[in-house]
């Protein structure tokens, strides 16, 4: 069709053949006039050649036709409300169900949330920055050509002792029926990143004293932007005067886009305000890549969200916080180097 | 025909004298609802602000707090463990005159020259340990006498004593003059 565009206007009127045939016309006829109209101008070729100007006026017998006040006033029945709004359906009910509620990226769906807004700083950071610079650090070299060595077996083969052992599984290691996770290596397609952070904030005092979990929770929801839930005690403690099954904290998940930035504030904010700071402890870490510390009240008291109407709290009810980096990283050393590499200084031996 | 007496064999419909009626099912179906709430997502209002460094640079991010502003006077960009580098930043004292120098000569503070004879006396450890194994003993002793000789209060009012002497003494030797500037 771009072709056609680009022939004249008379020959855009003509039916397609006799298009097709003035173009091979013209193809085969070269001339140096065409050829540098339309070496001069690849851009206009997609223009188009239509206007509304060319459009012939009405005539006055088909203006008093035109009536559309007449046409209401005869309409029997009155046409749907501006008001009208779609409500998506308040309860799914199955995939079964005749009414179904649209999907979640659809703004009209009840569970919509809109966004992303902005891109953080951090994130753009490990996209331009970091990301190279942690491949480049785990980079270990093998000449091409050399044989892939096979991960050693961790599970114990049977001997064949018995005609029994025939396609029998393999069993788990001694003393450790769950396998750890085994690292990988860090290659462009693996580069460890921020999956979510976990925030976790406990108060017993708030088993006496249920103001306590609000000013928390509170606390909690201005750190992260996403309304926390409520956590139980999981077992009672009778010198600490902890019962099971009562409500006594407090802990929310933040992903993508939120756990960067909030990342960012602690980093750059926050943590340099403590007061003779070391580092977080390199022992920390669950063996898989997820990376834990914990904060102070004093230190939660110093986000700017806090900071900013820091009167609103009582100040005997401010919660410390634990803070749990979930990464992908498939082991704790690549998970420091990571928050290493996005400036969270460790210190101690590992 | 009597009455059907039970058999565990199979019945086939078409082979018996009646028109086979499957049973019922024996459990009552209970009325189940398999409906799911979708709740609304509960989020506070997220206000775009705008964070200044103590270096003077400036990014957005999104926050709860209703700020437009934020400068932070203590930050990454001017702490000694996110900059190792900055030779600003270390807790060095200038003292190129020596004034400070000799303020600490004049009014020398106790715990320091205790720290200064502590290493002396540490220090002299590994050398008599280098001699040989059977002195180790006997170097060990000798130098833990003189640590347990020591008593930190003892030289701090020595030093505290000896310097209100001093002063004392001057304030004896010289007896009070009237400023000749007032005059």
């Amino acid at each position: 069709m771009a072709a056609l565009r680009g022939v004249s206007g008379s020959a855009c009127g003509l039916r397609l053949q006799q298009a097709t045939r003035s173009a091979y016309a013209t193809c085969s006829r070269r001339s140096v006039s065409t050829q540098a109209a339309e070496s001069a101008s690849p851009v206009l070729l997609d223009l188009e050649t239509d206007s509304s100007i060319g459009v012939p006026q009405l005539s006055p017998e088909e203006k008093k036709e035109f009536r559309p006040w007449k046409r209401a006033a005869d309409r029997k029945l009155p046409l749907p409300g501006s008001r009208y709004q779609y409500h998506p359906p308040k309860y799914d009910r199955g995939p079964l169900h005749p009414i179904q509620s649209p999907n979640q990226s659809d703004p009209t769906a009840r569970d919509f949330v809109p966004g992303p807004f902005s891109l953080p700083r951090l994130r753009q950071t490990f996209q331009s920055t970091i990301s190279s610079d942690i491949m480049t650090l785990a980079y270990n070299h093998t000449p091409p050509g050399t044989p892939k060595e096979p991960p050693a077996e961790r599970l114990r083969t049977w001997d064949d002792s018995s005609p029994y052992h025939k396609n029998r599984p393999k069993r788990a290691p001694r003393g450790a029926p769950v396998l750890p996770l085994r690292e990988r290596d860090i290659t462009f397609n693996n580069i460890p990143e921020i999956k979510e952070i976990t925030l976790a904030a406990y108060s017993p005092e708030a088993i006496d004293d249920p103001n306590h979990l609000i000013v928390t929770r509170s606390v909690m929801l201005a750190l992260t932007g996403s309304l926390p839930d409520i956590t139980t005690t999981h077992s009672s403690v009778v010198q600490w005067g902890v019962v099971k099954g009562k409500r006594a904290g407090v802990k929310t998940t933040i992903y993508s886009n939120d756990a960067y930035e909030f990342l960012d504030r602690l980093i750059h904010i926050v943590l340099p305000r403590i007061k003779d700071w070391k580092g977080v402890r390199a022992t920390t870490g669950d063996g898989s890549g997820n990376l834990s510390f914990g904060l102070d009240p004093q230190v939660v008291a110093m986000f700017p969200e806090v900071e900013v109407n820091y009167d609103m709290y009582p100040t005997r009810m401010m919660p410390g916080c634990r803070i749990f980096v979930k990464t992908t990283a498939t082991s704790d050393r690549q998970a420091r180097l990571l928050l290493q590499c996005m400036g969270i200084p460790f210190w101690g031996k590992i | 025909m009597g009455s059907k007496l039970p058999t565990t064999l199979l019945r086939r419909p078409a082979l018996l004298p009646y028109s086979f009626q499957p049973t019922p099912p024996s459990q009552t179906l209970t009325q189940v609802r398999h409906a799911t709430f979708i709740p609304r997502p509960r989020r506070p209002y997220q206000f775009t602000q705008l964070v200044q460094l103590s270096d003077g640079s400036t990014y957005t991010v999104r926050t709860t707090s209703p700020q437009a502003l934020y400068k932070s006077n203590k930050d990454s960009r001017n702490h000694i463990l996110w900059q190792p580098t900055d030779k600003t930043l270390k807790n060095v004292e200038s003292d190129e005159a020596g004034k400070l120098a000799a303020f600490r000569g004049r009014f020398g503070r106790g715990w320091d020259t205790e720290g200064a004879a502590a290493e002396g006396g540490a220090a002299a450890v590994p050398q008599e340990q280098k001699e040989g194994e059977g002195k180790k003993a006997e170097a060990s002793a000798k130098a833990e006498e003189p640590v347990a000789q020591q008593d930190p209060f003892d030289s701090l009012t020595d030093l505290i004593s000896q310097y209100v002497d001093k002063d004392a003494q001057k304030k004896m030797a010289m007896p009070k003059k009237e400023d000749p500037k007032k005059k």
